[in-house]
């Protein structure tokens, strides 16, 4: 699902972010890429949904090269992508139920189909009740299942999760690690970046660990 | 298709409703920039009018020769009437010229009783074609009169057309200058106004960024909602102009005299009116997709 080849990011002259990666992940795994602060696991997912162009190497998702990609198929890359944030990223202005629904506009989704949608992943999460409320009014755990939420709106082959859990209690943090887990049963390939490193234990999936821009280990 | 065209204008003024002040602020901007833009054309408009009256009015009188004979008259009347400067002619004679005096002295006719005779020259009063009210042509003119058999003198205030003509001149290139110092200025000021409002919805931008909005998606409705701004801000400002220019010319017609010549020309042409809210709508749009472009990278 996800092939990386040789893959270097250098921004500037000589801040490197990564350093010759090289990382298979297959279609329905779960992996945790682990690493402190600045070990370049955020570039990581940024090259994924195509934010940046790696400086060297080659990236294929689902097939398709993300080097030679034409910036007007972009969008339709990220249509097969979730992505969430540690910030969540919601918009404060208007009801967790249109948070959600702004994904089926932009998709260009009948009307119908996208309320049933929204719906149906607010069950997922367990957040029908809260659904006309704003986001700010949501506990930080809340927030990020919202987030989640939208992030598989698209039905999205792969979910990227930059830190999903970094601005969260540790009992919360279980909670969405968790709901990851249960989106990955259903089939979604999964990609999860984080410092915490217990919680990438207790799960016993894939871990890839990386240091300053290189993978140094992996577990199992 | 239609359901595209429904998504953008609605979600141009739900934006615009949701922007609330900071909407508001930038139509009262583009509002501003465009009431002074507009009360300068009005003053150039009106300006303008007052030198086309005054160039309408324009007279040059060719005093005759007493000893004139009336076939001499004639072939000067046709010679004169030739001219391409001239547009019309029209006959005074001595007893009309006498005539008008008097009634212009009125209660003073006494004055007139030693004259015995009639002291008054019989002249022709020319119109002269727009073209050639310029102080050289004038100039030019009145010389080959004065060369013609039974012309004893021209009169045309030399002075006041050259007055005139200059003021015309300084006017035309002032109204340039101004007008596009203006017009830049406002559109900068306009397409700050509406970046800020941008800024503040960066974060929604990012988001349809990336669950695979294409740019066309993103940047449509800010495009629309910026034209919204701009031809309202610009409908707003001819409002405020026109109840100015009521209350004005209602206070001046009264007051002066000469301001009511130009006044009665009335409000902006339809056609100005119309540049300036296209131009309003296309201020707009600039300043939010160039704002919009800078979150668009991919």
């Amino acid at each position: 699902m996800i092939q990386m080849y040789h893959v270097y990011k250098t921004y500037g002259k000589d801040l490197e972010a990564l350093v010759d990666v090289s990382l298979h992940i297959q279609k329905g795994e779960f992996v945790f890429l682990a690493g402190s602060s600045g070990a370049g696991k955020s570039t990581l997912l940024r090259l994924i949904f195509r934010d940046e162009l790696p400086t060297s190497g080659q990236l294929l998702v689902n097939g398709r090269n993300l080097v030679r990609m034409k910036p007007r198929a972009v969008p339709h890359l990220r249509r097969m992508l979730g992505i969430v944030f540690q910030d969540f990223k919601l918009l404060r202005d208007r009801t967790v139920e249109d948070n959600l629904a702004l994904v089926t506009r932009v998709v260009g989704m009948p009307a119908l189909e996208g309320r049933r949608r929204v719906a149906q992943l607010l069950k997922l999460v367990g957040l029908s009740h809260k659904a006309n409320m704003p986001p700010y009014k949501l506990s930080g755990g809340e927030q990020q299942r919202v987030a989640i939420a939208r992030g598989l709106m698209n039905d999205p082959l792969i979910l990227l999760a930059d830190e999903p859990t970094g601005n969260l209690d540790p009992e919360l943090a279980v909670d969405v690690t968790r709901l990851l887990l249960e989106i990955n049963s259903r089939g979604t390939t999964v990609l999860v970046a984080t410092h915490d490193l217990k919680l990438a234990e207790e799960a016993g999936r894939r871990t890839v660990f990386l240091k300053k821009g290189r993978i140094v280990e992996e577990w199992p | 298709m239609r359901e595209k065209l429904k998504h953008i204008f609605a979600h141009a003024l739900m934006n615009l409703v949701r922007a609330g002040w900071g909407g508001l602020a930038s139509i009262a901007t583009i509002a501003t920039s465009f009431l002074i833009i507009g009360i300068f054309l009005l003053l150039v408009l009106q300006l303008n009018a007052l030198v086309a009256k005054w160039r309408e009015q324009f007279r040059l009188s060719v005093f005759l020769e007493d000893r004139i004979t009336q076939t001499q008259l004639e072939i000067l009347e046709k010679r004169i009437q030739n001219e391409a400067a001239v547009r019309s002619i029209t006959f005074t004679s001595k007893e009309e010229a006498l005539a008008n005096f008097r009634q212009e002295l009125k209660d003073q006719q006494s004055l007139l009783e030693g004259l015995g005779d009639n002291p008054l020259p019989a002249s022709f009063q020319l119109k002269i074609r727009e073209g050639y009210q310029s102080p050289d042509a004038l100039r030019r003119l009145s010389a080959f009169l004065t060369r013609l058999e039974g012309v004893e003198d021209i009169q045309y205030g030399q002075e006041w057309i050259e007055r005139i003509s200059n003021a015309a001149y300084l006017m035309k290139a002032l109204g340039i200058i101004i007008g596009s110092i203006l017009t830049l200025g406002s559109a900068l000021i306009v397409s700050n106004t509406i970046r800020l409002a941008v800024y503040a919805r960066a974060g929604e931008i990012e988001i349809m960024r990336l669950v695979g909005a294409t740019k066309a998606y993103i940047r449509a409705p800010f495009l629309v909602e910026g034209m919204l701004q701009g031809s309202l801000g610009a409908l707003l400002a001819l409002g405020m102009l026109f109840a100015a220019y009521r209350y004005v010319a209602a206070t001046s017609r009264l007051a002066s005299p000469l301001f009511s010549i130009a006044t009665d020309r009335g409000f902006l042409e339809p056609s100005m009116m119309a540049a300036l809210v296209g131009g309003g709508a296309l201020i707009g749009a600039i300043g939010s997709s160039l704002s919009v472009s800078r979150f668009l990278k991919t």
